[in-house]
């Protein structure tokens, strides 16, 4: 006979706490679902990082903007790129971050009776700054014009004859204008680029964005975007590189002419002044008078185009004889 | 089924969801952007600074073959030779000469051979003002013409410069009038232009897309 004050012979256990911590059923199915959860996270996570490590490196992610980087941190930058580019071509640079010189402003000036639009600046460009084949980027876009007008509407980039010039039309290379009053430059919401001492107006590649309002707020569709990531042949690449100028860009980010930097800022002429076959640009310190672009400044009958719109290029053309 | 298991479940199966459409986009298993098709690399002839003629003095400077050049191979020195005009005064080019266009002034009018070859030394050349010029250092002759354009040659704006704007960093070079212009012909001859651009997304008008606002 059951004892009244006795306890009952078992005593009921609440469901999900077993003495001790012993292994339980529940336990078990618990613990194994969040360690599946667990590596199912890192399984999904290793592809993305895989694509992203030639995306960006933690170094690029975390580097401050040009203007802020310090000698040091910039020398590290410049290797890192030397790096990343000798990976990806087999080409070790020389890459530079080339300061403004000095009482120099820099003018292009074109020569609009001379220019017959055989397009060999666009190539030069192309193969100066390391642009992109496929998809083709262009700094340069040479328009094909009717004689007597310069309404844009009515001029043709996409010209193909067998020779020219061709009777009846003038062509009128456009690129960026380096403008000194540049709309680019107030759109930028990150200020990745920004207008230099010497008039250049230059692109961070590492702190752009790629939202493009620069290629929108452009009068004169200066500004390229790489919607793609960059191909170029190895053969063709030109390890002359400059921070600001023609290093290899990602995926994502604006590019444009910047008066080949990695020239002009040592001295030199830029790569399409030095192939143009009839001597119709002319490029150097507007501050010179002594330079052939003060001459033409002070004797030619120089024009921009679309003066209106109050952006200031400083590319001038003119027509002579 | 308790809540907290049907919450363990469903958790589960959204993480598997998350996962399964995560490797269909990694691994591109639908919606796949069409391949880019390759752009023609641009052919080396649109990337060469060279000069569009190759004169004289570059040949020596090369120390190639001059024979071209060579008047005496098939004159005789010291005979001069008369020239042959036709009934509209226009040069008559003998045979040998036959592949020379003279187009060099108005109307073709300076095609008398000794406005510039000196008719006793057939290797060099004739300045109005009788000063004697070999055959590679043509520019002074045409200077004696064309003064305001070799004005503008010697500040730089007429014919290309290169090297470097700085004339402090290094040297800049001019070209001689002969490498852009042939002397008998000197109008600039016409030149084959390099390909179009190719746009990403080409445009889908036939006509351009800038067709004429006529």
């Amino acid at each position: 006979m059951a004892d009244p004050g006795q306890r009952p012979r078992f005593t009921p256990v609440a469901p999900d706490v077993a003495a001790g911590g012993a292994l339980t059923r529940r336990n078990f199915l618990r613990a194994s679902a969040a360690v599946a959860a667990g590596v199912a996270g890192v399984a999904a996570i290793l592809p993305v990082l895989r694509e992203l490590k030639d995306f960006t490196t933690a170094q690029q992610f975390l580097q401050k903007h040009y203007k802020e980087l310090t000698p040091e941190e910039m020398e590290r930058v410049l290797e890192r790129i030397a790096r990343e580019v000798e990976r990806q071509y087999g080409v070790r640079p020389h890459v530079r971050d080339l300061k403004p010189l000095d009482g120099v402003e820099f003018v292009y000036a074109l020569n609009l009776t001379r220019c017959v639009g055989c397009r060999r600046c666009v190539h030069a460009c192309v193969a100066e700054n390391n642009q992109s084949r496929t998809p083709e980027l262009q700094y340069i876009r040479v328009l094909k014009m009717p004689n007597g007008t310069f309404d844009l509407e009515r001029s043709d980039p996409n010209y193909a004859p067998a020779s020219v010039p061709e009777e009846g039309f003038f062509y009128m290379p456009v690129q960026c204008h380096q403008c000194k009053n540049p709309p680019c430059v107030k759109v930028c919401p990150v200020k990745a680029t920004w207008k230099e001492d010497d008039g250049i107006v230059v692109i961070d590649y590492d702190w752009c964005i790629g939202c493009r309002y620069c290629e929108a707020a452009c009068p004169y569709w200066a500004r390229r975007f790489n919607f793609a990531t960059p191909s170029i042949p190895k053969e063709r690449i030109n390890p002359d590189m400059a921070y600001l100028g023609n290093r290899p860009r990602p995926r994502g980010v604006m590019e444009k002419c910047h008066f080949c930097i990695q020239r002009t800022r040592v001295g030199r002429y830029p790569a399409c002044l030095e192939v143009c076959p009839t001597g119709s640009r002319k490029f150097g310190n507007a501050l010179d008078p002594r330079s052939e672009v003060g001459y033409i400044l002070r004797n030619k009958r120089v024009f921009v185009l679309k003066e209106e719109v109050g952006t200031l290029p400083r590319f001038f053309y003119y027509f002579d004889i | 089924m308790t809540a907290d298991t049907k919450t363990a479940l469903a958790l589960a199966g959204l993480a598997l969801a998350f996962v399964a459409l995560r490797s269909a986009f990694l691994e591109q298993l639908w919606g796949r952007p069409a391949a880019l098709a390759p752009v023609p690399l641009a052919d080396p002839a649109f990337t060469n600074t060279a000069p569009v003629r190759t004169t004289l003095a570059d040949l020596l400077a090369k120390g190639a073959d001059t024979s071209d050049y060579d008047c005496y191979t098939c004159h005789e020195a010291g005979k001069a030779i008369t020239l042959r005009f036709d009934t509209n005064n226009a040069v008559i080019l003998p045979k040998e000469h036959a592949d020379l266009r003279i187009r060099h002034g108005r109307n073709d009018r300076n095609d008398n051979c000794y406005n510039c070859h000196d008719p006793a030394k057939l290797d060099q050349l004739l300045r109005r003002d009788g000063g004697k010029l070999k055959l590679q250092d043509s520019t002074p002759l045409c200077a004696g013409c064309h003064g305001p354009t070799y004005r503008d040659w010697e500040i730089g704006i007429h014919g290309r410069v290169s090297g470097y704007w700085d004339r402090r960093a290094g040297q800049a070079s001019r070209l001689a009038c002969v490498s852009c212009h042939d002397p008998h012909a000197p109008f600039f001859a016409p030149l084959k232009p390099a390909p179009g651009p190719h746009l990403l997304h080409p445009p889908l008008l036939a006509a351009g897309p800038h067709p004429a606002n006529d």
